[in-house]
């Protein structure tokens, strides 16, 4: 069973030889294959070999594009500074005032920088490896994106002050998301990666006004287009978790400090949920028997089309053994 | 205006309300110890247990804060002619790499509130600036502030730094955010953690005394 047939089947809740492993891979990867953290932001080539050496080596089974929250806004015109060896760096909100909200021209990704090398990224995975694993395309979602023009402290007050011109925004960043996710199911992509962490930090009542709504709207472009979607909302998601089912996607992360057995029941039915051990303590300074038991906890928790990842991503200094302690723990569980 | 009513617009986010509330009290002659501790403050330790309970979120944190700011923007002048009595200095930043500073500034703010002399380096703040920060300002404490698991590293460095320069005796260091645990604080050896803003500003009370 390659991954693309095991990711499908267990959506599916059909059975498998072993759970998926989705964790998502961003600053690991290139550090894995000694390239430095610029090439696997600016260059598709270093993220694709690199993705794919860690996929093979790691036993991941999911191929994505995802790297950093900044090349939607590098497209509309953001300045972001790639130091040589650490993540990018986006220090100078592009949209300072809602009278500027018509100067931003949402991009084509075709013509673009950053979101063309993914779409090329997302093309050389269909060669190198597309009949073997799920490739997943990524944007940032609305408000995330919205966040990532006007900055987060802004957004997080203009939701009380300015809540008609936050809407503005959501629909100019809802287009530039839709028109980059549908070029990239064309290129091959299989699933839509879409992240909205800053979304975790409103409240139901917020989170149902200015991020569920334009998520359930990308997704459904997404199924249109004839991909599946992921949902990833990193942080405490309990107070949201009933709306996040609202999206529609096929896929919910669940980060960490999440009752992952209360996500699985909340979703059963509508998508399969995916986590949801601890990035930091169990993944980078835990021990591989730690790995194990939190996997298996996690597998125990879950229904049959139950999806396992550390809560977020990979932390870059993980210990070989520990990332490939989540393989094994996921192939020796004795209960599928 | 009665004190509650001042506070319940504080928790509701009402800047220009409060700082109406807090010339009202003020021409009531209310002292500005008093108005500080048992009104903003107050209000704000409010705010910070609904935060901690999951009844509010951070945009509404926010609004709190900026109607507390209001209001002790109104106290300023009077704070500046008597001289104000700090509880001590305090040093706060976002570490190497890490724009994120929501937490950092609420922290900030609260922290201004509850009577310290705050010191904000900012976001994307180099180890070796922590360490000129203590040399120059001599805080009872510093805090530091990391939402990404790729950036929280720098915090060891942080300590090993003021280790190296024979300063880590002399200050205090509070460790917070997302990726930051107790476990991680106790490893590195800081003296502190918090998940929270609010919970930050009762541990550096703690410093003070």
């Amino acid at each position: 069973m390659n991954s693309k047939e095991r990711l499908i089947r267990r959506l599916a809740g059909k059975a498998v030889d072993r759970a998926p492993n989705c964790n998502l891979i961003m600053a690991f990867a290139p550090l894995y294959i000694g390239k430095p953290q610029s090439q696997f932001y600016l260059d598709y080539e270093v993220l694709v070999e690199s993705n794919l050496r860690v996929a093979k080596d790691f036993d991941l089974d999911i191929l994505g594009a995802i790297s950093d929250p900044f090349r939607e806004v590098f497209d509309f015109g953001g300045k972001v500074e790639f130091p040589e060896d650490d993540i990018p760096l986006c220090s100078d909100n592009l949209l300072k005032s809602y009278d500027d909200l018509p100067k931003l021209q949402i991009f084509d990704p075709y013509r673009s920088t950053r979101m063309r090398d993914r779409i090329k990224g997302i093309e050389l995975y269909k060669r190198e490896a597309g009949d073997e694993y799920p490739i997943m395309g990524w944007v940032e979602a609305p408000f995330a994106e919205a966040v990532d023009l006007r900055g987060m402290n802004e957004i997080m007050l203009d939701v009380y002050d300015s809540p008609d011109q936050v809407h503005q925004l959501l629909e100019i960043c809802l287009e530039a998301e839709i028109r980059s996710a549908v070029a990239q199911i064309k290129a091959g992509a299989d699933l839509i990666g879409m992240g909205d962490a800053a979304a975790s930090l409103l409240g139901p009542d917020l989170f149902g006004v200015f991020a569920q709504p334009y998520e359930q709207r990308l997704v459904a472009a997404v199924h249109e287009a004839g991909a599946l979607a992921r949902l990833h909302i990193c942080g405490n998601t309990t107070a949201i978790l009933n709306l996040m089912k609202l999206s529609g996607a096929d896929i919910i992360d669940v980060d960490w400090k999440v009752d992952f057995k209360l996500a699985c029941e909340t979703y059963r039915g509508y998508a399969a949920a995916c986590g949801n051990f601890d990035p930091v303590a169990v993944v980078q300074q835990g021990t591989p028997a730690l790995i194990r038991e939190a996997v298996w906890k996690c597998l125990d928790a879950g229904d049959a089309n139950t999806l396992i990842m550390a809560g977020c991503e990979i932390p870059l200094s993980t210990p070989h053994e520990n990332l490939k302690a989540i393989a094994e723990a996921l192939r020796d569980y004795p209960r599928y | 205006m009665q004190a509650d009513e001042i506070k319940d617009l504080i928790i509701k986010g009402d800047a220009a309300g409060t700082a109406r509330g807090v010339e009202e009290m003020l021409a009531a002659g209310l002292a500005v110890d008093d108005i500080i501790q048992g009104i903003l403050v107050s209000a704000m330790n409010v705010v910070g247990e609904r935060f901690r309970d999951g009844q509010i979120f951070v945009p509404e944190m926010l609004i709190a804060a900026r109607a507390m700011k209001a209001g002790l923007k109104v106290l300023e002048p009077l704070i500046l002619q008597a001289g104000r009595k700090y509880l001590g200095k305090v040093v706060i930043g976002t570490v190497k790499g890490d724009l994120h500073d929501i937490g950092k500034n609420l922290l900030g703010t609260m922290l201004q509130g509850a009577g310290w002399d705050v010191v904000d380096l900012g976001v994307d703040v180099a180890p070796e600036k922590f360490v000129e920060a203590v040399k120059e300002h001599k805080p009872t404490a510093i805090g530091l502030s990391a939402l990404l698991t790729t950036t929280m590293g720098s915090m060891r460095t942080v300590l090993g730094l003021l280790e190296q320069e024979g300063l880590r005796s002399q200050v205090k260091v509070l460790v917070g955010g997302a990726p930051v645990s107790e476990r991680y604080a106790a490893e590195i050896g800081a003296d502190g953690y918090a998940p929270d803003a609010g919970t930050a500003v009762h541990v550096f009370a703690q410093y003070a005394s």
